[in-house]
């Protein structure tokens, strides 16, 4: 067995032992599960409004428009789980990083792995690959419960590029929650206190997803926490124009957004993303970039010691 | 004073007052508290300028068009003037106390317990003459006064860029308003801090102990009214769904009717958080929500009891227990 | 000397400005039990983190089982085993638990029965099954010692292997330690401020003042020109500063 595969190995093992890692697993799992009841009922009840409304607009003798039910695609029914990866998935993923770090460094034990005959970028490997694994099983997991969802729904028929865009979907949740757990990693391994360590990533996905939308598309921080409102037009001023010029390929919940709701097929045709870098490359390159910083960070720790400050 | 009168007891001042002023000094000396007030205030003042430069561009296409039909000779009242309600603009604002703010509360809330543990500074005070009960009291009114100071600045300085950025003014009913928002923002970041002080204090493992405050952060300001927001059918569709159809407020009303136990379920997620509870109180005081808009500020708090006493009676809960737990000094003399 | 195992060449460390270990040359046989004395900030710490590949020197090279510590630090790794001066393991795994994982990363083949091996090796087989987050410091330093030879290491690192241990953990120490030497030819670095453990551990020994060599020599010649511990003392007291400070109070 390589070194990177068992430092790979005792990291993730270590991590699924912990039960705050292990709630909030529980609780994204939960969600998504949550999500795929709520997109159906409320799917339900926009169309129990429409035969309601039918037989009140014939009485009043008007048309008819079409019922917005059939305008949706089946997987609409899972556009809630772009919300719950871009808020818990994102926040359990810089959990996972955090603590993927921190269990070496509070344990103390960086000096005994310090000597043995692998490099710091063997470790470095191991690291990311254990988070890797992690955020795989996260998504997997979430990707048999939304393919159960579709199997027992009867009424639901999903083509085969539905179902490519589903695991599309499923990856792209991967690659973002993925950009944070790096994240995570980093400032674990980075910071000196263990407090800030959290922080510091936590404090990135607030401004991420909560600051950064109203800059460049004027969206409450609420919108965030739907995935309809999240996707409306920022106003024709040039002040818009240019915060999504500037600050557009930074806002990644705007590229994730974007991009769930083109896979899930919910992007209205006349709304287009922030950024000038199309949503799903934006997203690439974080990933490349977090890497980086990850890499980086768990090259450069000092094996002497590593444990915190505070 | 006469030195005969001058007996310990009269003159030292209490415990909770010492512990207090002590936690205040050092959270004003490592700045921590300054920071993250800072980045609230950002993320608030951001909010609050967006909107208005939105709001600018609606008028500035609202007098654009009337021009144009004057200029056809045309009558202007085709067309529907931008409401301008100064206060309205606060909404972003107040969402990011809602949410960024909370998660706020609870560094401080955390950084309040976790400065106890892990040293043996809890064995120097608890054998003073002073009950465990006082030290715990002392430490969150400390957490309670820092969020208080911060959220007047953050406030403050919304009211100031209100004023200024508006070009309209604020009259002593808008400051009334702000200043009644900002006690029940106090008091709705008090439980918070509350959950994680009591938590960090009470839990094996700190660090544990942030991330569970969390889980409860998401639960309620996030999770809680994203199930509720979802389970409206309105939001469903682009637009909403009653516009698709083209249907009427009084006869959504009656459609909606047929949808009782639907919207109660709907109602009730939502009533569990103290988020939506304070969402609903400050969006009717300063108007945000249009159906109280223009309403005088007395019928608009009587309409909001409910959700006042909902924040009031969560965040005394809180203190109450987080009085009330026994403090375990083997598990603070640990980090 | 027989053949030298460790070799440094000026090694130099600075930290802001300051020469924690300056222009170290120092040779150390094989098989030799070697004590590395010095007052705190000595730079003792330090060079053990440079000699065990972790902490890179500043300038300067060593050493060590005939690998040099800067261009094949991997090939070090596996000659040594360490034990840093407060042994820190993973709290909520098993001894076992523990030790199978750096058997594992030593790259130690059968490492289930190696771990079985080595623990009834330091008489502490008892231990195997629990965790290590209850156990006391001289239970947690031969869990730590444990995991330093696991791997059979030719050169091991034992940085103030006594300290916070009582009278009874001492010697226990002691004797492990010269049984690891005896009977399985380990050459023993061992920084250390007692004295009195030199004189019945140590067949050399080196002080360090201030980054800087001030005395190195074999044990018999050491006791032979100054005779028992108390002169051993006396001739540490009066190379360290704080001696000399003591010295000239006097």
């Amino acid at each position: 067995m390589s070194p990177r595969w068992l430092v790979a190995r005792q990291s993730a093992l270590f991590v699924l032992r912990e039960r705050t890692v292990a709630l909030l697993g529980a609780m994204f799992i939960v969600l998504v599960l949550i999500s795929a009841w709520l997109g159906w009922s409320a799917t339900a009840t926009v169309d129990g409004i429409y035969q309601q409304a039918t037989v009140f607009l014939k009485a009043a003798g008007r048309t008819v428009p079409p019922n917005p039910v059939f305008d949706m695609s089946p997987l609409f029914l899972m556009r809630n789980m772009s919300v719950y990866v871009a808020l818990i998935g994102a926040l359990s993923a810089i959990v996972i990083g955090n603590r993927l770090v921190c269990l070496d460094r509070k344990a103390g034990v960086l000096p005994l792995i310090g000597i043995r005959p692998l490099s710091q970028g063997d470790y470095a490997i191991g690291k990311i690959a254990a988070l890797g694994a992690l955020i795989a099983g996260l998504s997997i997991v979430a990707a048999v419960a939304a393919t159960a969802t579709f199997l027992v729904l009867p009424s639901i028929q999903l083509s085969l590029l539905q179902w490519a865009q589903l695991v599309g979907f499923m990856v792209v949740s991967a690659v973002y929650m993925a950009i944070f757990g790096l994240i995570g990693l980093a400032t674990g391994a980075w910071s000196r206190s263990e407090t800030v360590g959290l922080l510091l990533p936590v404090t990135a996905w607030l401004a991420l997803t909560f600051i950064l939308p109203q800059l460049t598309a004027n969206l409450n921080p609420t919108a965030a926490i739907n995935p309809i409102s999240a996707l409306a037009a920022p106003p024709d001023i040039g002040f818009f124009h240019w915060t999504a010029q500037i600050l557009g390929p930074f806002s990644l919940a705007d590229s994730f957004k974007f991009a769930s709701a083109r896979l899930l097929d919910y992007l209205p045709p006349d709304i287009s993303p922030p950024s000038f870098i199309p949503p799903f490359l934006d997203l690439l390159l974080a990933l490349v970039a977090a890497t980086a910083l990850a890499w980086r960070s768990l090259t450069g720790l000092a094996m002497t010691q590593g444990d915190y400050n505070v | 004073m006469s030195d005969a009168i001058m007996t310990p007891a009269a003159v030292a001042p209490s415990p909770i007052r010492t512990i207090a002023a002590k936690d205040i000094r050092d959270a004003l000396r490592d700045r921590f508290v300054l920071i993250v007030t800072v980045f609230l205030g950002i993320a608030a003042v951001v909010a609050l300028l967006t909107g208005a430069i939105a709001l600018r561009n609606d008028v500035a296409t609202y007098d654009a068009a009337k021009a144009t039909l004057l200029a056809l000779g045309k009558s202007a009242g085709e067309i529907k003037a931008p409401e301008f309600y100064p206060l309205r603009l606060l909404r972003g604002a107040i969402e990011q106390i809602e949410i960024i703010g909370a998660a706020i509360s609870i560094l401080i809330g955390y950084r309040a317990a976790a400065s106890e543990r892990g040293r043996q500074t809890l064995a120097l005070m608890l054998t003073r003459p002073m009950r465990p009960w006082q030290f715990v009291a002392g430490k969150a009114l400390a957490g309670i006064a820092l969020l208080a100071g911060g959220l007047a600045l953050v406030l403050g300085m919304l009211t100031a860029v209100l004023h200024l950025s508006s070009g309209v003014g604020l009259v002593p009913d808008d400051l009334l308003r702000i200043a009644i928002v900002w006690g029940v923002a106090v008091a709705y970041s008090a439980c918070f801090f509350l959950v994680a002080f009591i938590l960090t204090l009470h839990m094996r493992q700190i660090s544990h102990a942030l991330l569970a405050a969390f889980a409860v952060w998401l639960t309620l300001v996030l999770i809680a009214p994203q199930v509720g927001d979802t389970l409206d059918p309105d939001n469903q569709v682009a637009g909403g769904v009653f516009a698709q159809l083209q249907i009427s407020k009084p006869d959504q009303t009656q459609i909606m009717k047929g949808f009782a136990t639907f919207e109660a379920l709907r109602n009730g997620i939502e009533e569990a958080s103290v988020t939506k509870h304070f969402e609903r109180f400050t969006f009717a005081v300063l108007g945000i929500k249009s159906t109280y808009t223009g309403m005088a500020l007395w019928p608009v708090l009587v309409e909001m009891t409910s959700n006042l006493i909902w924040i009031v009676m969560t965040v005394l809960g809180l203190g109450a227990l987080a009085l009330a737990l026994p403090l375990n000094p083997d598990r603070l003399a640990k980090a | 000397m027989s053949d030298p195992i460790i070799m440094t060449d000026k090694l130099t460390q600075s930290f802001d400005g300051v020469r924690a270990v300056d222009s170290l040359t120092l040779e150390i046989a094989k098989g030799e039990v070697f004590g590395f004395l010095g007052h705190n900030g000595a730079g003792k710490t330090t060079t053990v983190q440079m000699l065990t590949t972790l902490a890179k020197p500043a300038s300067g090279t060593a050493r060590v089982a005939g690998h040099d510590i800067r261009t094949d630090p991997l090939s070090v790794r596996r000659s040594i085993g360490y034990v840093p001066e407060n042994v820190r393991l993973y709290d909520t795994q098993t001894a076992t638990e523990n030790l199978l994982f750096f058997a594992r990363l030593s790259g130690v083949e059968a490492p289930q029965a190696r771990v079985a091996e080595v623990l009834d090796l330091l008489d502490c087989t008892y231990l195997a099954h629990q965790r290590v987050g209850g156990f006391s410091k001289g239970m947690r330093q031969r869990v730590g010692l444990a995991q330093a030879i696991l791997h059979r290491p030719s050169v091991l690192f034992l940085d103030e292997p006594t300290s916070g241990l009582d009278p009874m953990g001492i010697k226990m120490l002691r004797d492990l330690i010269i049984r690891l030497n005896i009977e399985f030819g380990m050459t023993i670095f061992m920084n250390t401020h007692l004295i009195s453990e030199i004189a019945k551990t140590c067949t050399s020994i080196a002080v360090l003042s201030h980054g800087k060599l001030v005395f190195h020599d074999r044990i018999e010649a050491v006791t032979a020109r100054y005779g028992d511990d108390a002169a051993l003392e006396e001739l540490y007291l009066s190379l360290t500063p704080v001696g000399r400070l003591a010295g000239a109070a006097a």
